[in-house]
């Protein structure tokens, strides 16, 4: 645990070093809101009239899951770098479990994470989301959030841990973050999609992770697929154990690297 | 702890990476206490993957090592509680500075914080690093790298410390000052040294024993001197053309001829004095029908050993 935070803190320290690193982190958040959010709206706007406000409420939590699977991305890419330039045998000759590197580094990327959230909840807020202004509904879902960013980082950490190409590694991250995505509610509602692909997104943990959000940070059911037949309670219980599969994922690619 | 316990001692240690075959191939050696133990060898010999098997950060294939009595797989939170380490490559990170760097490793170790902040300050200033501390370590050179992780090697004060390739890369002034710190090391603490090189002078100059290396094994070990004045007082190396059995034999029956040994086209003969003897030396090669096509006389060093028990010349570049 000790060990986990320190590692936890050498990376933010790692990020601060870096001003160009800080102010995308923070911008690009923003960019998603207003070029994704707003355009979405306005096509939205122009085929059903009535809908376009509610799209903006509707997909902020989606954005909010994109920027964690980024996020975790990101994360995995530096760890991949870590273990090529070798920093990474600093811990393992060190007295410290082998897990703690993994969760120092995961704890890392969700912390970046959690602050673009709430900056995306903050954006949509002045781009007409309706969000709820309630600091336990906002808790719960950066509850949420990082649940899904420690599991997306966990997969993330175990493919950088599988491979020693950067291009190896992007390939196969894309192959998870696609179907990860996309076969979810977070950018369209349910209601709309073949039944495959609805059957895919129930059993796709973003579809939780996105349905706790919308019922934790959102004012109103929006119209358009809030998907509150699935309780509250199964979202953060699918956004915990995907935390726990990923860091397992991790630890176990981990190991047979190392071994 | 008794004094004359073995620092580390090893057993039949094998690794094996997947098809690549054996790095290391069942190796038997110990290290006394405070001494300075050297694996020289080329590149590819297998001493990385040693050490990275007695720091616990590699599974040995099969055989045992144990390390200050601990053994590397059963017990490896112990040893690592008990080693420091420098790896072959510079593995700082560049967004830290020195200090920050070993601020870090410190608390990986979980040192205090009054005892950390005073053995920094210590160890800058012994590595002659105090100017540089606060500045990020992308700006350092390859000497002032090199000093930082001995630095880091040293901030735990591990009871072995291990040191891959310490001074690879190293201009000739810098490796020198390298030399210095660790022999000081030595003298002023119990601290034992296992070190890797493949540069033969910096065994010479640093090592109590060493052990030879060559395509994962230990070919042969002995302290420096000893390896070397087995060579003889001087050693003529020759290398030409035609049949060198009738040469060989009659050189080896000369009384003055201290060792002899011929591999891959070179023959090596150890002798009392190479300057007083080179003529009669010759002059035998003709006799047998061997035609010397290049013949030097010089003192003998760790590489003439090497090429003794390997058959190949160990570069030093």
């Amino acid at each position: 645990m000790k060990a986990a935070i320190l590692i936890w803190q050498k990376q933010l320290r790692k990020a601060l070093v870096h001003p160009e690193e800080i102010v995308g982190m923070l911008i690009q958040p923003i960019l998603w809101v207003i070029l994704f959010g707003v355009g979405m709206r306005s096509m939205m706007g122009a085929t059903a009239p009535d809908s376009g406000s509610d799209y903006m409420t509707f997909i902020v939590p989606g954005i909010v899951a994109l920027t964690a699977v980024s996020g975790a991305i990101a994360g995995g890419s530096t760890w991949l770098n870590e273990r090529i330039i070798g920093i990474v045998k600093e811990y393992l000759a060190a007295p410290i479990p082998r897990l703690s590197i993994l969760t120092g580094n995961a704890a890392g990327i969700v912390t970046k994470v959690l602050i673009q959230s709430v900056i995306i909840f903050i954006v949509g807020l002045l781009m007409g989301a309706q969000i709820n202004a309630n600091p336990l509904g906002w808790f719960g879902g950066l509850v949420l959030i990082a649940g899904y960013g420690i599991g997306f980082s966990g997969f993330a950490l175990g493919v950088a841990s599988s491979t020693d190409s950067s291009e190896g590694y992007h390939m196969m991250i894309f192959l998870l973050q696609l179907p990860l995505l996309f076969l979810s509610n977070s950018l369209y509602p349910l209601e709309t999609l073949p039944v495959w692909m609805r059957i895919g997104a129930y059993i796709n943990p973003t579809t939780y992770v996105v349905t706790g959000l919308r019922q934790t940070t959102l004012e109103l059911p929006p119209a358009m697929g809030s998907m509150t037949n699935i309780p509250v309670i199964l979202c953060y219980l699918v956004s915990a154990g995907f935390a726990a599969l990923g860091m397992y994922a991790a630890l176990k690619a981990f190991k047979r690297a190392i071994s | 702890m008794i004094a004359n316990e073995k620092a580390i001692s090893v057993t039949g240690l094998s690794k094996r990476y997947g098809k690549e075959g054996l790095a290391v191939d069942g190796i038997d050696f110990s290290i006394q206490r405070n001494t300075i133990y050297a694996l020289l060898g080329p590149n590819g010999a297998g001493k990385t993957t040693t050490i990275s098997m007695l720091t616990t950060l590699v599974a040995p294939t099969s055989g045992r090592a144990e390390v200050v009595g601990f053994d590397v797989v059963q017990k490896a939170a112990q040893v690592r509680q008990r080693i420091g380490v420098t790896f072959q490559e510079i593995i700082l990170d560049p967004d830290l500075t020195g200090r920050e760097s070993l601020n870090f490793h410190a608390r990986l170790y979980g040192i205090g914080k009054n005892e950390r902040l005073a053995k920094i300050d210590e160890l800058l200033s012994l590595l002659e690093l105090e100017e540089a501390a606060d500045r990020r370590t992308n700006t350092y050179s390859g000497g002032m790298k090199r000093r930082l992780e001995l630095a880091r090697g040293l901030l735990t004060d591990p009871e072995i410390l291990f040191l891959d390739e310490p001074t690879q890369g190293l201009d000739p002034q810098n490796r020198a000052n390298i030399w210095e710190y660790i022999r000081e090391l030595k003298e002023n603490s119990n601290m034992t040294l296992l070190l890797t090189t493949h540069y033969m002078e910096e065994a010479e100059a640093l090592a109590d024993r060493v052990g030879i290396m060559d395509r994962g094994k230990i070919v042969v070990e002995g302290a420096p001197r000893e390896l070397i004045d087995q060579m003889g007082a001087d050693n003529i190396r020759i290398m030409g053309r035609g049949n060198p059995n009738s040469f060989s034999e009659r050189v080896r029956n000369l009384s003055y001829v201290e060792s002899f040994n011929s591999a891959n086209g070179i023959i090596q003969i150890g002798v009392d004095s190479g300057n007083r003897r080179l003529v009669e030396i010759v002059e035998t090669a003709i006799y047998s029908g061997y035609k010397i096509e290049d013949i030097s006389v010089a003192k003998p060093g760790l590489g003439d050993v090497f090429l003794k028990y390997t058959g190949r010349q160990l570069r030093d570049r």
